[in-house]
């Protein structure tokens, strides 16, 4: 663990963290991330990404990337984190330092529509014939599209925001930014 | 063999020729069933009906998590097997489609090629609150909310997920319906079959199977 951290302060001039028990998380500048992701599997022995996940930080205008590797000899994991911009985003494509990131990246292509330049086979992945917003953006409304898309049986109307009915009944403080993007 | 007329000749692959009796089968198959007195037909309506209901041959399109139940109706626990129903392997030889779950547009589009090939008499039984009206999945983005307007359904079997005591209860409606002559609606969708593609057209909008499925 120490060693890691030591070396990775001395090569790339980062401050990773531990979370917890054999597991370590580290901000990274985005035109770094492939550079360390080459250093972290080569020398230090993190064969494994384990996968590639995607948070949208729409407050800040930023989509955060997270690299999950782990080395199988102490099952060590390191969390690789990057911001990129929400505005037409884009980001360096690493399926040619593992393969099966190019899953992953066709995944959060078609979810957040992030870009990754040089895919292999930027096709559609799960979404059959998709024609609306990517549907995993928090600015996605998925009730009103939902509700604008499909035929909908009558008789549900009555049906009431759930987590607005719990917050009342627990006294529950829901803070503005919640509140802005929940649903009604 | 003395009439020329009744001769046929055949060629087999290793290119060898042989006579054969000439077979027609054409009258026989125009002429059988069809029966013109009314009283008849009820006899005849009521036993093809008797048998249809009791040898139902079930495909069981899975999705969803209604799926988990099938094994249990159809194994020793409750046999669904004493009221005639069993599994079929293909699209083809089935008799009831059986639908238990949510249907995403991507499976929509598979279920209405099945669908399509099934042979008449076919029946419809979906199951489950999400083809009834969306279930807990009312507000997906990418799942349909009423099975009804994209296929004809027979029997909606409700319950999230009904247990295998309403899927035999569901059963037992059906094969009252069939026995009644209310079910089976491959006519109907054939004669309506502008709404229906229009529904579907409304949400599929990409008609194309990947390479592999285009058999
Ligand atoms: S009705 Fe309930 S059990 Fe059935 S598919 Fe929908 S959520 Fe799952």
């Amino acid at each position: 663990m120490e060693t890691i951290i030591t070396k990775l302060n001395e090569i790339f001039n980062v401050r990773p963290k531990i979370l917890r028990d054999r597991q370590i998380t580290v901000e990274v500048d985005k035109n770094r991330v492939s550079s360390m992701l080459l250093y972290l599997k080569n020398q230090m022995g993190f064969i494994h990404l384990n996968h590639i996940s995607c948070v949208d930080w729409i407050e800040e205008g930023q989509f955060e990337l997270v690299y999950i590797v782990w080395r199988p000899e102490d099952k060590t994991t390191v969390l690789v984190k990057t911001r990129i911009d929400r505005e037409n985003p884009e980001m360096e494509n690493i399926d040619t330092i593992w393969d099966q990131a190019h899953t992953y990246e066709r995944e959060i292509r078609e979810m957040f529509g992030i870009e990754f330049p040089g895919l292999k086979a930027p096709r559609e992945f799960i979404l059959e014939g998709w024609e609306g917003p990517p549907p995993m953006r928090r600015d996605f409304d998925t009730r009103k599209y939902a509700m604008e898309t499909y035929e909908t049986r009558p008789g549900r109307e009555d049906a009431q925001n759930v987590r607005e009915y719990i917050t009342k009944r627990t006294g529950e403080k829901v803070p503005d930014f919640a509140k802005k993007y929940s649903r009604d | 063999m003395s009439d020329t007329k009744d001769i046929r000749i055949i060629t087999r692959p290793t290119k060898e020729q042989i006579e054969q009796a000439k077979i027609d089968f054409a009258p026989r198959c125009t002429s059988a069933g069809r029966v013109n007195d009314k009283e008849t037909q009820k006899t005849v309506e009521f036993i093809l009906n008797f048998a249809r209901k009791h040898s139902l041959f079930l495909l069981a399109y899975g999705t969803g998590c209604g799926a988990i139940e099938i094994p249990a109706t159809l194994t020793s626990r409750y046999d669904a097997e004493r009221l005639g129903i069993r599994g079929a392997a293909t699209p083809r030889q089935a008799d009831v489609l059986m639908i238990t779950g949510y249907l995403s547009v991507k499976t929509l589009k598979r279920v209405i090629r099945v669908y399509e090939q099934m042979q008449d008499p076919k029946y419809v039984v979906a199951f489950g609150s999400c083809t009834i009206n969306g279930g807990m999945y009312f507000d997906s983005y990418n799942t349909i909310k009423a099975l009804d307007r994209y296929i004809p359904v027979d029997v909606y079997i409700a319950g999230c997920m009904p247990r295998p005591e309403a899927v035999l209860k569901g059963f037992a409606k059906l094969q009252e319906m069939i026995q009644n002559g209310n079910a089976g609606n491959g006519e109907c969708y054939r004669k309506n079959l502008d709404w229906y593609r229009a529904n579907q057209r409304k949400v599929i909008k990409n008609w194309d199977f990947p390479d592999e499925y285009n058999w």
